[in-house]
């Protein structure tokens, strides 16, 4: 339905902590070693984003956690101060 | 029938159930009396529970600070009783938290938590803010990575910890817990537990409504919080309270569900709410003036006083606001110095989804709270905090089933207790189990059909070709929450919706593919045993106790403190219900 979790394959090292760490065990770990995990269970995503804060590559951009439409927060965007 | 699903027999002295903040404390103090412990998890102690991303804030009597404010801890117990629980709570376990949750914050500090700062200005260099009470009071603090470092300290002292495995039943003998079962969430086998005490600390029971952007998963608390803990013991006769206040939703940031006391809500200061024009209806927060700490004694009295019939901090029904065609609200930091930005974007990081959330909000809508502003929109329902539900334990935290003791949200009758109460009552159980497992010789047998009984429900799942998949399951007990026990409710509809919900349960027969699916489908089955419980609470309590409790009866629109003000405590008995009032000490 949505992906609320998005590797990229060239900066993920395939540690799978985030399948270890996930709250909701959606992610499964990919059969082929250095590869990103799958996510098995895209809509049972808590959003709680504890995979992408222990990913070891966040920094480089391996992981990036997408809120569906329904769930983006609503700005009122004011002028710059 | 598939068969042969494998038993994994564990021994140990002290069982925690749930290894959350409060389950972790339970484990790190029960491990200093020479016992074994073993921490059973559903997801995984480094990011479970309401605090798994992490908790920014924790009441506590801080003396270095109260003392010379002249502000006791009679008085912090007097403001929760009054303004948040406006009496309705179990005094003797908020005088535990209130005690005792200092010491704990310095425990966690030994831990590797960082609460002291450089920067600050407050005694012993803390960073102390207001949330519920008259003075400023909660912990600010570095928690976002907090069970990690339970985590390890548990793990450091001995403590064996089992991931992924949902416990569901609570074996009990001769008045005594004996053993408990639980289903391994990966690997697909049962696992029996033989312990000679046992903690209780599941958390909340969640995901009893529809989430309100209909995301699901979209929830405040943890979704994986199904109130097991709540269903074990109702299953094994014992009695749970409160269950009838399931609140309606409140406001906060966004559709985006936080688990983050959020700005204006909480803890932070410099946030306002506006309207689209931009007039103020709630006045920004301040700093507490520190630098004149102590040159004036507090009147807690007074402060009591006025904060109940309105003053600062008082909190408008933004529902109310709205029906009368007074919204959209936003949350409005833009008169904030850079240092109060700063101070509330660490804060947010620091707690609940609030990590990810300001990652993406700066990052994927370019927000900036210099300038923009963020519209305040209704939460899901939840099980209300202004009346927690749960476990009914003693003074020591025990429960009428001996060596069964319960921490955290698991414990009813603490009004929103959060970190301190899990902090606080962990430790407290986790210590009395302790003790007590280690004056217990013998394991007391356990009734080796439940084992059998757990094995042939689970095999059943998995095997169906035609079971129900979970969420139609979920999705038909949600409507049925929603709908009778919603805003109002009265003794017709709910026993409508108690028929409704039986239909439900004669058709759950469940499919599931594999472990994972076998774990969602034993949730729903919490999720009915629980949502039972609120439907049946609902009907038994016959009067309205108005805000902040919201619970209304059309039938009953008075509140009737000399029948009800009590918790009502429901527990099966011989397949029936038994109903009884406890009375509260005031």
């Amino acid at each position: 339905m949505f992906n609320p979790v998005i590797f990229n394959k060239d900066v993920c090292t395939g540690c799978n902590i985030c399948v270890d760490v996930c709250l909701m065990g959606i992610l499964e770990a990919s059969t082929e070693k250095g590869k990103p995990p799958i996510v098995k269970y895209p809509d049972e995503c808590a959003y709680d984003g504890a995979c992408w804060m222990q990913c070891p590559q966040r920094e480089k951009g391996a992981i990036k956690i997408v809120p569906p439409l329904p769930m983006r927060v609503s700005i009122l965007r004011g002028e710059k101060p | 029938m598939r068969t042969g699903i494998e038993v994994v027999q564990i021994d140990t002295d002290v069982l925690i159930i749930g290894g959350g903040l409060a389950g972790c404390m339970a484990a790190i103090k029960a491990s200093e009396y020479g016992v074994k412990v073993t921490i059973a998890e559903k997801a995984n102690t480094l990011s479970s529970g309401c605090a798994g991303t992490g908790v920014d804030h924790a009441w506590a009597y801080i003396p270095l600070i109260h003392e010379q404010m002249g502000w006791t801890i009679e008085d912090l117990i007097e403001d929760h009783t009054q303004l948040i629980a406006r009496g309705f709570i179990n005094k003797d376990l908020l005088r535990l938290v209130a005690r005792e949750n200092y010491d704990r914050m310095l425990d966690l500090e030994k831990f590797g938590v960082k609460i002291r700062y450089e920067d600050s200005q407050i005694p012993g260099k803390f960073r102390i803010v207001h949330q519920f009470h008259t003075m400023p009071s909660s912990f600010n603090f570095d928690g976002y990575d907090l069970k990690i470092k339970l985590t390890r300290e548990a793990k450091r002292r001995g403590v064996d910890i089992v991931n992924r495995v949902m416990m569901v039943a609570l074996l009990v003998t001769d008045g005594q817990a004996a053993g408990a079962l639980g289903v391994g969430t990966n690997d697909g086998r049962l696992y029996s537990f033989q312990a000679k005490t046992f903690v209780m600390s599941t958390g909340r029971a969640n995901r009893l409504t529809p989430s309100v952007t209909g995301v699901w998963g979209n929830h405040r608390i943890p979704v994986n919080e199904t109130g097991d803990g709540r269903a074990m013991a109702f299953r094994a006769g014992l009695p749970v309270i409160n269950m009838e206040f399931l609140s309606s939703g409140y406001y906060s940031i966004g559709n985006y569900e936080l688990n983050l006391g959020s700005p204006r809500n909480t803890v932070q200061p410099a946030a306002a709410v506006t309207d689209a024009d931009g007039e103020t209806i709630v006045p920004r927060t301040q700093f507490y003036d520190w630098p004149n700490l102590g040159k004036e004694k507090v009147d807690a009295t007074l402060n009591r006083q006025k904060m109940l019939s309105g003053g600062r901090n008082a909190r408008p029904s933004y529902a109310q606001l709205y029906r009368q065609g007074e919204g959209p609200f936003y949350l409005d930091l833009t008169g904030g110095t850079e240092e109060e930005i700063k101070y509330i974007e660490w804060s947010i990081r620091n707690e609940g989804k609030g990590s990810l959330f300001l990652d993406y909000l700066k990052n994927q809508e370019g927000f900036d709270f210099r300038k923009d502003r963020l519209e305040w929109l209704p939460n899901s329902r939840e099980m209300a905090g202004t009346a927690a539900s749960g476990l009914v334990v003693n003074n020591d935290l025990e429960s009428e089933v001996r060596g069964l003791f319960g921490a955290g949200d698991d414990v009813g009758g603490v009004p929103w207790a959060g970190a301190p109460g899990a902090f606080t009552m962990g430790w407290r159980a986790g210590e009395r189990a302790a003790k007590e497992a280690r004056a217990q010789q013998d394991y007391l047998p356990v009734n080796a059909d439940s084992v059998e009984s757990l094995k042939e429900s689970c095999s059943g799942m998995l095997a169906s070709k035609n079971g129900r998949h979970w969420r139609e399951v979920e999705m038909a007990v949600q409507n049925v929450v929603d709908y009778y026990a919603g805003e109002v409710r009265a003794e017709k509809t709910l026993r409508r919706g108690l028929e409704r919900l039986d239909n439900i349960k004669k058709n759950a027969s469940f499919r599931a593919e594999n472990p994972h699916e076998l774990m969602r489908c034993l949730e729903v089955q919490s999720i009915i045993d629980n949502a039972g419980m609120v439907l049946n609470a609902s009907l038994e309590r016959r009067e309205s106790r108005h805000m902040p409790f919201g619970f209304l009866r059309a039938d009953f629109p008075e509140q009737n403190d000399k029948e009800w003000l009590a918790f009502l405590a429901l527990r099966k008995k011989e397949e029936k219900l038994e109903f009884s009032r406890i009375p509260i000490k005031q």
